[in-house]
């Protein structure tokens, strides 16, 4: 079972091989250039949120920032381009593979290498920084990332499915993905937010992911409710990239 | 002997307009079948039919008796589908594209990797099994794709217009090949070319509009549409003479002059005698009966009306 799904994603992983060292480079800078900016521009004017210092309060969200984003990336163009510009999805199709393999070892691909790009950056702000954490607190941020890469996998997935113009997805990321990252305090708390709006943002995936993944990481934990959140977004977002795409392959 | 693929009244339709129309054939095993047809006739709709990257509308198509609609996987192991368009993967090489395609089709290295070995050999691709398609020639690149198709061994070959755009030369290489696997397994070849058609297949249909309107080896088809009027005739001298002459008989319907040559075409066969009655004492080098070549038979079926 899933046989296929697993060589759909053992050549994602080969093609990523290829260029693992230019596709880290460019993953890295721009997370290291936004943490040297805000953690050490800002350090003069926040002290510290909520006790935290600044550079420790951003650096557990700028890292899953990278990690959702490279996810959402590698999925979305990557079903984009095997759908409109290869064909290879066409290839795959004539195979004895279902789609269910096909949409499921793509969303495995976009969430190894959110995964993968989110740890590296870990590492690089480890080495380049004074940020340090208790890796006792490791293994929960991780679960963190990792359900968050699967999530945003799944939209990616979804938007490479049903956009049929490159520009398109551009613009899903530049008026969806991105507000929906920055409004969920990557770079500030909650708080402040006005008492009226601060339900709803609490109920972002966003927010789950980058609240859930701070408090993994600095205190060991992820909320229940953000657990939650994190958990029932991912189911949703894979049982609607799943049926997306089994749609769009019978029209 | 036993039927590779069986369509039973199969239709497809497009928001009300039929690409295919009740549309049945029977194709032998081990025979290469041609579909030829203008474009937008309906042969890509049933080849995607049949490859079960499509549903019909209504009826069923059977793939070595299996169901395209009931049974998709099982048809889907059996076939292999060389698409019009080349859709290799540009960032695998020539062999990695190989491997993937048999570990879709749950194959072990130690079944694919001697077969792709013996495919790229035949295609003439050994040199070049670790560059990129991308570095390839049209030519090569569509014999990759045929290779591909072929490393599960199946049953029954679809091809979809195979050789459109390739160089004279690619193209024989690409018949040659299509010629060695006649016997080993079913080939379903569609093409826009006569020729090609003439020279591979053992049996010919003809579409438009979603139909069969013709049915049979190259040489019936001939057959069949040989009207035995239209004659060539060459003249030895004076031939501008001939040609105004010649438009004025009542029962020529129309001639084509080629320097001294003019292709007559007669309003039936009864019109022989007298056209040989008005050219008695010519100076004729040359009288014969054209016989009609397939693409002859293609026009008269489809019409010469270019199609979008």
């Amino acid at each position: 079972m899933f046989k296929g799904a697993f060589s759909i994603w053992g050549r994602d992983m080969l093609v990523l091989r290829r260029s693992i060292f230019s596709e880290l480079l460019a993953v890295v800078a721009y997370p290291l250039t936004l943490y040297l900016a805000f953690g050490f521009g800002l350090k003069g004017y926040i002290t510290d949120v909520g006790g935290v210092p600044y550079p420790l309060f951003i650096a557990p969200g700028l890292i899953s920032m990278t990690a959702v984003n490279a996810a959402f990336d590698d999925s979305s163009w990557s079903m984009w381009f095997h759908r409109r510009v290869q064909r290879t999805i066409e290839e795959y199709r004539v195979t004895p593979v279902t789609v269910y393999d096909i949409v499921i070892g793509k969303i495995f691909s976009g969430f190894t290498q959110g995964a993968i790009k989110g740890s590296v950056v870990f590492l690089v702000i480890l080495l380049l920084t004074p940020f340090r954490i208790d890796y006792s607190h490791l293994p929960a941020y991780l679960m963190c990332i990792g359900i968050s890469s699967m999530t945003f996998s799944c939209l990616g997935t979804i938007c490479g499915t049903v956009i049929d113009k490159p520009e398109n997805i551009g613009r899903v990321q530049s008026v969806v993905i991105v507000p929906l990252i920055f409004m969920a305090g990557i770079f500030f708390p909650l708080t402040s937010y006005p008492a009226t709006v601060l339900p709803v943002i609490r109920l972002l995936p966003t927010t789950a992911v980058f609240e859930g993944s701070r408090d993994a990481l600095l205190f060991g934990s992820i909320p229940s409710h953000y657990f939650i959140n994190l958990v029932l977004s991912a189911a949703v977002c894979f049982v609607l990239a799943v049926y997306t795409f089994n749609r769009k392959m019978a029209e | 002997m036993p039927q590779a693929i069986t369509l039973n009244e199969i239709t497809k339709s497009y928001s009300g307009v039929k690409a295919v129309d009740r549309f049945s054939l029977g194709v032998e095993r081990g025979t290469v079948f041609g579909l030829l047809g203008p474009n937008g006739a309906g042969k890509t709709t049933l080849i995607k039919i049949l490859t079960t990257l499509m549903r019909p509308t209504l009826g069923d198509a059977f793939v070595e008796g299996f169901s395209v609609l009931s049974a998709g996987k099982e048809v889907r192991r059996l076939i292999g589908v060389v698409p019009q368009e080349n859709n290799l993967d540009r960032y695998l090489t020539a062999r990695e594209n190989l491997i993937l395609h048999g570990r879709l089709h749950g194959m072990r290295p130690a079944a694919y990797n001697p077969r792709i070995d013996e495919l790229l050999e035949m295609t003439g691709l050994a040199s070049r099994q670790h560059d990129f398609p991308d570095t390839f020639s049209g030519g090569m690149q569509r014999r990759l794709v045929v290779a591909r198709a072929l490393v599960h061994e199946p049953r029954v070959l679809f091809l979809d217009e195979p050789t459109t755009g390739l160089d004279p030369q690619s193209r024989r290489a690409l018949w040659d090949h299509i010629r060695g696997l006649r016997r080993s397994m079913t080939v379903f070849l569609t093409t826009h070319y006569m020729d090609e058609a003439d020279a591979l297949c053992d049996r010919i249909m003809i579409m438009d509009h979603g139909v069969s309107l013709a049915d049979g080896t190259a040489p019936e088809l001939k057959d069949a549409f040989s009207r035995a009027h239209i004659y060539q005739v060459e003249f030895r001298a004076d031939h501008s003479k001939y040609e105004a002459m010649l438009a004025g008989l009542p029962f020529v319907r129309s001639v084509e002059r080629t320097g001294a040559t003019f292709q007559i075409t007669l309003t039936g066969e009864e019109a022989i005698k007298p056209l040989m009655d008005s050219l008695a004492g010519a100076d004729i080098r040359r009288i014969c009966l054209k016989e009609p070549t397939l693409e002859d038979v293609f026009i008269s079926l489809t019409g010469a009306k270019v199609r979008e």
